[in-house]
């Protein structure tokens, strides 16, 4: 297809409408964002680069037009510190760019007859549908931006512990004796937190993220998450006061959103990320010196361990356990270390599943963790 | 009866069924031409070279709407996704037995027989209200699609034979021309266990379609609409030189046919026994009588070979408000550089349909 500058835009505006409607059936802000994000990324292709180079479009041009916008909106998405989970945003993005090439090959051409030869204009119609959209997702940015929950700076440092009972973003300084999130819609940005029994609590709360948050000497959990959906980011937990601290601890949130944690530095704690009966995305985060177990998937989670490194933990790797289902891939563990009990399953292993744990591992690196990749107490390790 | 398609081929049929997806009705419809069977001319040629694939790609098919499209139906039928793949990778060019079925669904679903009148027209007159046709009407808005005006023949060669007539091939054979006909015919007399000689003037340009890509939508015609008329006329000539696609499909038999001794450039046809003429068709209105006499009774404007026709592929000087006539298939180029090909009979079958639906 030769199109119009003209034509691409308006093509690009009508096609969104697909993953413009998911995106409002989610509810979800990130989703409105993500499909801005997506005709602004493709907008200024199709103004600036696409019109210029591409005389002509193969249909197959659609492949790496679609891999090259998606690198971009991903980075714009980073950029702006938009968190979105990263399957449900790929589903969404994945609907837009399937919406529009049904469109332009299929829709358009049997509404609009001369939809080729009118280098992909759609007429009338077109430009009341662009109007439209327009409108709609200017709009959903407008909703997000007023109903944005405040923002409060943090400066130095202050006396905690911290209770959030409502909607806000927390931004900066230093909070000594933790936080407490009791609402949804909490965003904690950059804090450090030290001290306290746990670092972070979270209970019976949806769309909560914590971006880049350190916290340390705590004496539970760095992170403690029940019953809620969270985002975290980009964490560091270190320091523990005494040998029972945990680092990130997810539980019993199974009726809740799935939650991430991502690119997080954990050492020196007990157990470096732990969940229990919840489902959660592990990615690329960095786990150090744990004295009971690196990751451990447990008591009925879906979970998914994926890219992160798990070095010198004592006995276990990664652990999946307990009627859960784990999913561990292109994960690199090294030096696990025998713990020096008699417990079979605790001699440096990688990666185990144990009691009734169902693990599908792939491509998985495994350094001087003389233990292996194991399964007991009728586990099954698939690959 | 407000409509009237003066000519009853391909062009005719696709703007027969673009009318009918307009919601015109078959009664509002006249369409004047020697052969009820629209393919019936193109068929014949098609035979002639024994052509197999279409130049054409998946929605080079005569339907009003391009979507679905000869790969889509040929995917559902084989039960394999490799048509569409084709297409994506613009790779299809549908089998003529498809296109030519296709056709007559086309033909069958769009009720172009409850229409068809076996009439040649000989004379186009402006009247109040619309246009009579050698006395009949008056119709509001008529297309004229007459096609080719003949097939061009060189007249030092008067006893070789047209590509586009039946022949057989001899033991040597000498093809004149350079275009797609040309060699598909190089390769049929191959196949045939022919000597070949190819005469020509260039070396074949090679281009997949007839003309470059962007010339098929806006996007290329808008600078080719605001060009003035010699510098379109210059454009229409370039465009006009012989070229068959690129590839292997093609290469590769020439290859091992000069390899063996069995395929070889000449400039001069130099006394064969058997010459065909692969040289395609006349060019320019004066060759057809029903323009010619168009273009003389009204005083209509011409460049060169050409009529001077608006971009929406009507004759400016006999359209306005109430009235419209438009040119279709070669004698659209004006408007549309590749108005000999599918998609340009439908780019004028879709700007008549809108002057059309503008006057109901």
């Amino acid at each position: 297809m030769s199109y119009t500058l003209r034509g691409r835009i308006e093509s690009r505006l009508a096609a969104v409408l697909p993953a413009l409607a998911a995106a409002l059936a989610l509810h979800t802000w990130w989703a409105i964002e993500l499909v801005a994000v997506m005709l602004v990324v493709g907008l200024a292709l199709d103004a600036l680069l696409y019109d210029r180079v591409l005389a002509y479009q193969p249909g197959w041009a659609a492949v790496p037009l679609g891999g090259l916008e998606l690198a971009l909106v991903y980075g714009v998405l980073h950029g702006l510190g938009i968190m979105a989970p990263l399957a449900w945003a790929l589903g969404l993005y994945a609907t837009g760019w399937l919406a529009a090439q049904i469109c332009a090959h299929a829709v358009f051409p049997r509404l609009r007859p001369e939809y080729g030869e009118a280098g992909g204009e759609l007429g009338r119609v077109g430009s009341l549908t662009a109007v439209v959209v327009t409108a709609v997702v200017l709009g959903g940015l407008g909703a997000a931006y007023a109903t944005r929950p405040p923002t409060i700076h943090l400066h130095g440092t202050v006396q905690g512990p911290l209770v959030i009972r409502h909607p806000e973003t927390l931004t900066g300084g230093t909070v000594l004796g933790g936080i407490v999130v009791r609402s949804n819609k909490v965003n904690i940005r950059h804090v450090t937190v030290v001290g306290g029994e746990n670092g972070i609590d979270v209970e019976h709360a949806s769309h909560v993220t914590l971006d880049h948050v350190r916290v340390l000497h705590v004496t539970m959990d760095a992170i403690h998450v029940r019953d809620s959906a969270v985002m975290v980011d980009g964490c560091t937990v270190a320091a523990p006061s005494g040998a029972w601290v945990q680092g990130i601890d997810i539980s019993y949130s199974m009726g809740r959103a799935m939650s991430t944690i991502s690119h997080c530095t954990i050492a020196g704690v007990r157990e470096g990320i732990v969940t229990h009966s919840s489902t959660v995305e592990i990615m690329g985060n960095r786990i150090l010196d744990t004295t009971l177990r690196g990751i451990s998937l447990g008591e009925m989670s879906m979970d998914m361990a994926e890219g992160n490194e798990v070095t010198a933990a004592l006995g276990v790797g990664i652990l999946c356990e307990d009627h859960s289902m784990c999913q561990i891939e292109h994960n690199t563990v090294a030096g696990t270390r025998v713990d020096g009990t008699q417990d079979l399953a605790r001699q440096g292993i990688a990666i185990e599943a144990h009691y009734y744990a169902q693990a599908r591992i792939a491509h998985n690196t495994v350094v001087a963790s003389p233990g292996g990749v194991r399964a007991f107490d009728n586990s099954v390790i698939t690959r | 009866m407000r409509c009237a398609i003066v000519g009853s081929g391909l062009v005719a049929l696709a703007a027969y069924a673009t009318l009918r997806r307009g919601g015109v009705a078959p009664g509002d419809i006249s369409v004047f031409g020697t052969h009820a069977d629209p393919t019936e001319a193109w068929r014949t040629r098609a035979e002639a070279i024994r052509q197999q694939r279409m130049r054409s790609e998946s929605d080079g098919h005569l339907a009003a709407q391009s979507f679905p499209g000869l790969a889509v139906h040929e995917a559902v039928r084989r039960g394999s996704p490799m048509p569409l793949l084709a297409s994506v990778a613009n790779r299809y060019h549908p089998s003529v037995g498809d296109f030519l079925a296709h056709a007559r669904s086309v033909r069958a679903r769009s009720g172009w027989d409850e229409s068809f009148r076996a009439r040649r027209i000989e004379r186009i007159q402006a009247v109040g209200g619309g246009f009579e046709l050698d006395g009949d009407g008056p119709f509001a808005h008529v297309f004229v699609a007459t096609g080719h005006p003949g097939l061009a023949r060189p007249d030092d060669l008067p006893a070789a034979v047209h590509a586009y007539e039946p022949h057989e091939y001899g033991p040597q054979v000498t093809i004149v021309g350079a275009g797609m006909a040309a060699a598909t015919e190089w390769l049929n007399a191959l196949a045939a266990g022919a000597e070949v000689i190819s005469v020509r003037r260039r070396e074949p340009l090679r281009r997949p379609l007839n003309v470059p890509r962007p010339l098929f939508s806006k996007r290329g015609l808008g600078s080719f609409h605001a060009s003035n008329p010699e510098a379109r006329a210059t454009t229409l000539r370039e465009l006009s030189t012989p070229s068959y696609p690129p590839g292997a499909a093609w290469d590769e038999p020439l290859r091992a046919a000069e390899q063996d001794g069995r395929f070889r450039v000449a400039r001069e046809v130099n006394g064969a026994p058997q010459v065909i003429t692969a040289t395609g068709f006349e060019h320019g209105f004066r060759r057809d009588p029903l323009l010619a006499d168009l273009v003389d009774a009204h005083g209509l404007t011409t460049h060169d070979r050409w009529i001077v026709l608006a971009s929406d592929s009507t004759v400016p000087a006999l359209t306005d408000a109430t009235r419209s006539l438009s040119l279709g298939g070669v004698a659209a180029q004006w408007a549309f550089p590749a108005a000999d090909t599918i998609a340009g009979a439908k780019y004028a079958a879709h700007a008549h349909l809108r002057r059309v639906c503008r006057t109901r």
